[in-house]
Parts: C-alpha cells; sequence; structure tokens
C-alpha cells in the first residue's frame, strides 16, 4: 500500500491543487519578472488583505469564493492606485509600489485587529489569509483555485507570442501596433488573479514571493523563455508540495512560510550550481581565463574579433 | 493603397513636449522615397523623438505626421523600426532567431505562431546581415555590432517599405557598420526610403542622399551637399558645442566612431 493512501482524500486533493496553483504561480511571474514588474506583485499581494476583511464585512460571509472574489477587487484597486501614483504625482515605480504597499497592508491589518478586537461573530479564521492555511481548505475550494490556475496558464501560452514581444521591446511592439498597455494591464492582470488564487496557500505576505522566486531561478538554469516557463513552473509546484507537506506534519505550521523557505532553498541551489549563469561556473570560468592569460594561450573569440 | 506620388515622410508643424519641455518645436519635414535620409544634430536635439513621433511612439502636442499620404494606422504593416540598441535588455531570454522572427509577428497577428515561412524569412535577414551561423546564440553573448545587426535584421523581416532606425551606428565596430551601411544602401536601391538618426557628422556626408539638421526646431533639410554647410552646422550645434571642435574630434577619431 502506497503511503499517500492512507492519507485522506481531502488532503490529497488540496495538496494537488496547491501544487497547480504553484505551477501557474511559477508560469505567471516569469512575465512579471522579465517585464522588470516584480514588485507590481508585492502592490497586489498586501492590497488582498483589507480585500478579504470588506468582502467579509459587507456580506458577512466567509466562503472562499466571496472573500477572494474581495481579494482580487483589493489587488485590482491597489494596481489601480499604483498606476495613478506614478502617473499624476510623477512618483517613481519603487515609491510608489512601496506606498500602495505599505497603505493598502497598514488598512488590512487595521480591519483585521478591529474585528478581533470587537469579537464579532464568525470572524475568526481570517487571520489564515496573513501567512496561509492550506489545511483549512475544503476540496471543493481546492478544485476550483485548480482550474483557475489552469486558465491563467492557458491564457499565457496562447499569447506567449505577444507577452514575450512586450516583455522584451515594448517599443518595437508599440511601433508595429500591438498595444502594448493593453497587454501590460492584461499581464499585470494575471499577476494578480495567481496572487489571489496563492492567497489561501502563501498568505497576502507572502504570496507574491511564488510568483517571483521560481522564475527567477529558473532563468539560471535556461536562455529560453518556454523552458523558463516549463521550469519555473515545475519549481513553484515543487516548492509548493514541500510546503503543504510540511505544514501537514507540524501541526499549527502555517504554509506560506514553508513555502517561500523550499522555493529559497530551490533558489540558492540554481544560483550556486546552474551551469554557466551559476556561481560556481562563474567562478570557474573567471578562473580558466586568467590561467590561459597568464600561460599566453587565450585567443580572441573569432564571433567577438568579427564584431 | 497609398495616394499616388505622395511623399514617404510627411512632418507637418510637428511639436512635441516632455511634460511642459517642448523637445521638437513646428517641423515640417518631407521626404520622399526612395533614398538614405540622416537626422543629425547634437545630443538632446530631439532626433529620437522626431523618429518616434513618426512611428506615433510619442504624443503629438501638435503638427500630424502622414506615411505615404495615409495616417500611420493604415501603413503600419509598411513600416520598419530599430530601436536604440540599449533600450532592451540583452539578458532576456532569448536567441538571436528569436528576435529576428518578432519582426514577423505583426503580420502573424495574434495568437498565431510563427511557422516555416517566417523561419524563412528571417533566416534571409540574418543571412544579409551576416550573422546565420548565430541563429541560435542568445543575445547577451553577442557583441555590440552583432546586436545592431540582429536589430536591423528584425527590422528587414518586416519586409517594409520604409524604415526608421535609431543611432544604429553607435558603439558599432567598422566592420558592422559597413555591414549595416551595406544592407541599407540595397534598401534605397529596391526603392525604399530609410530614414537614419546619426550622430556622426564625418561619415553623414558620405552616406547620405539627404539629411535634416535639428535642434528641437529643423535647422535646414534638403540633399547632403546643400545642407551640410559650415554655416548650417554652426546654427545647428551653436547653443551646444563648438562645431568646429566636434568636426575636429571627428576627423581626430579617423576610421573609428564612438
Amino acid at each position: 500500500m502506497s503511503p499517500a493512501a492512507a492519507l485522506p482524500y481531502n488532503t490529497l486533493v488540496v495538496a494537488a491543487a496547491v501544487a497547480a496553483v504553484g505551477f501557474a504561480a511559477g508560469v505567471v511571474g516569469c512575465f512579471g519578472v522579465l517585464r522588470r514588474r516584480a514588485l507590481v506583485g508585492d502592490a497586489a499581494s498586501h492590497a488582498t488583505l483589507a480585500g478579504v476583511v470588506s468582502a467579509f464585512l459587507l456580506t458577512g460571509r466567509r466562503d472562499l469564493p466571496t472573500l477572494l472574489a474581495g481579494a482580487f477587487v483589493a489587488a485590482l484597486a491597489g494596481l489601480a492606485a499604483l498606476v495613478a501614483i506614478r502617473r499624476f504625482t510623477r512618483t517613481r515605480d519603487d515609491a510608489a509600489t512601496a506606498i500602495v504597499l505599505g497603505v493598502s497592508f497598514g488598512l488590512g491589518i487595521a480591519l483585521l485587529s478591529g474585528l478581533s478586537a470587537r469579537g464579532v461573530a464568525g470572524a475568526g479564521g481570517l487571520e489564515q489569509f496573513l501567512m496561509g492555511h492550506t489545511a483549512a481548505l475544503t476540496s471543493a475550494d481546492a478544485i476550483a483555485l485548480a482550474g483557475v490556475s489552469a486558465a491563467a496558464v492557458l491564457v499565457v501560452w496562447l499569447a506567449l507570442k505577444e507577452a514575450t514581444l512586450v516583455a522584451f521591446d515594448p517599443a518595437f511592439a508599440a511601433a508595429c501596433g500591438w498595444p502594448v498597455p493593453l497587454l501590460d494591464y492584461a499581464l499585470v492582470a494575471l499577476v494578480a488573479v495567481m496572487v489571489v488564487v496563492g492567497l489561501p496557500a502563501a498568505g497576502a505576505v507572502l504570496v507574491t514571493a511564488l510568483v517571483v522566486i521560481p522564475p527567477v531561478a529558473a532563468r539560471q538554469w535556461t536562455d529560453r523563455v518556454a523552458p523558463m516557463l516549463l521550469l519555473a513552473g515545475t519549481l513553484g509546484l515543487v516548492a509548493a508540495l514541500g510546503g503543504v507537506a510540511a505544514s501537514a506534519l507540524v501541526p499549527r505550521l502555517p504554509t506560506g512560510p514553508t513555502i517561500v523557505l523550499a522555493a529559497a532553498a530551490l533558489f540558492a541551489v540554481s544560483f550556486f550550481f546552474a551551469p554557466e549563469r551559476g556561481w560556481l561556473a562563474r567562478r570557474r570560468m573567471l578562473r580558466d581565463v586568467a590561467r590561459r592569460i597568464a600561460a599566453g594561450t587565450l585567443t580572441p573569440d573569432e564571433d567577438h574579433a568579427d564584431g | 493603397m497609398s495616394a499616388v506620388g505622395a511623399p514617404a515622410l510627411e512632418l507637418h508643424d510637428v511639436t512635441v513636449a516632455y511634460g511642459r519641455r517642448p523637445v521638437l518645436w513646428n517641423v515640417d519635414l518631407t521626404v520622399t522615397a526612395p533614398g538614405l535620409f540622416g537626422i543629425i544634430g547634437p545630443n538632446g536635439a530631439g532626433k529620437s523623438t522626431l523618429l518616434k513621433a513618426a512611428l506615433g511612439l510619442v504624443p503629438l502636442a501638435g503638427g500630424s505626421v502622414r506615411l505615404f499620404g495615409r495616417p500611420l494606422a493604415a501603413v503600419r504593416e509598411r513600416i520598419g523600426y530599430v530601436p536604440q540598441r540599449e533600450t532592451v535588455d540583452w539578458d532576456f531570454p532569448v536567441s538571436v532567431m528569436d528576435v529576428v522572427l518578432m519582426g514577423t509577428y505583426a503580420r502573424l497577428g495574434w495568437f498565431r505562431r510563427p511557422g516555416v515561412a517566417e523561419r524563412e524569412t528571417a533566416r534571409a535577414a540574418l543571412e544579409r546581415v551576416g550573422l546565420a551561423d548565430l541563429a541560435g546564440r542568445q543575445i547577451g553573448r553577442l557583441s555590440g555590432g552583432q546586436q545592431q545587426r540582429v536589430f536591423l535584421a528584425r527590422a528587414l523581416a518586416q519586409a517594409a517599405d520604409l524604415y526608421f532606425l535609431d543611432e544604429p551606428m553607435a558603439g558599432v565596430d567598422v566592420r558592422s557598420q559597413e555591414r549595416i551601411f551595406g544592407v541599407l544602401d540595397d534598401l534605397r536601391r529596391q526603392g525604399r526610403l530609410v530614414i537614419v538618426v546619426h550622430h556622426d557628422l564625418r561619415t553623414a556626408a558620405d552616406w547620405f542622399d539627404g539629411v535634416a539638421l535639428v535642434d528641437m526646431r529643423l535647422v535646414a533639410a534638403g540633399p547632403t551637399a546643400t545642407v551640410l554647410t559650415p554655416e548650417n552646422l554652426r546654427r545647428t550645434y551653436a547653443g551646444h558645442l563648438d562645431v568646429l571642435d566636434e568636426l575636429g574630434r571627428a576627423v581626430q577619431r579617423g576610421g573609428r566612431t564612438s
């Protein structure tokens, strides 16, 4: 009998769904990183907490679809605020991101603390969206999260050509007539979707790591976009499964931090050991060049001599 | 269909401002195909902005642009563009072939992937710039001149009638410069109009049939021999750098360019 058979059905469904979320977050996150918009996901994710709490306050319901709908609206509101601040105040990207991130997260924490201080009935458990807690997921919710993740991956695959073009050279894309702002908004909205879908697993503070760390780690191993997407998805999947397993084994351990730590471990391996781009490979190459210069055997590379 | 006999490029009274600062002021410029046409002026004179205005990449504060007698949106497929090399991240995970294929994307339209015909177009473009054997290489592992030729190959893959190139010779070794110039010369002979933002006065006289001297305003435009006069150059560079100094340094550079 396999060990998996000993686990309850719900645990298996949740684990599979979180794995799908991790995969999709890694894939979608690649274009955030390649377009140099990695921090956009951060602003969106911190805004989600206020959305979760507001959705509960407004509807009195605490089912996952309601709360995540609130999170999505808040994420978009945060992103709209980001665009508005940049556009109308000439504040730079990093500062605008910090403002939106700080203010929206402060609002979320204030709402959450206000709820618990007043002992509002049924508010318990909302704080799980802070750090992520997959054990609380029902299998129906988990399947819905996996479905949205699959749709996000499908969209990226469909628009792979357009997304790559805009991420690499937006000026050329615009000159060719592609609607660059529209594609940018679609990309950011997709990141927001993944941030919201990843919320139950990783929590508002850490979910952004799911859309940033796997793509950065994947870039170490490959020089092409499609393999990078596939690898980032796989790394995200592995990290998500690692987080779920750890929090299933250790009671009360939130899933978010373990997912992020698992992702960080994968990143560390990629950083040190990747061929060519890895730290060790670069060191070896530099030493090799130094040795050849000392020995006088280094000749200019032919294609570089060709200019 | 373009209006018969309409000039390839027509800027009428074009004014562009970044914030409150005007960078181009009442520029009137008409250029007809075929030809190799240089846009020349000091740093910050608005040369690149002029290209971007023609391509619809910056909003016009005033004036209008017509290409082949029609608005840009109607003739986009006939326009090729080579942006400045520093505007993109060369560490981006794409190969030389991937970048050149991007020139075929507009014709492909939404969601369709490049196929055999597009790869053939891209390969032919790479042959023309002499980079066919580097098609599979990641673009960061090229020299500056090779990177510039990749951008040129991408523009060739656009199969356009009117090309805009923004500083294609900046930071490029002599061999690549000659190769690039050879390709542009071929385009001219095939009846195309090639508009080049250029910073090197010394080579300008050799390369271009016509030039426009720009220093926020259009100082002069027309056939190279009649426009590149000491008096016009002095007026173009007056507020920036002594033109004699600039020319002197250009001569000192000899075969090299910065």
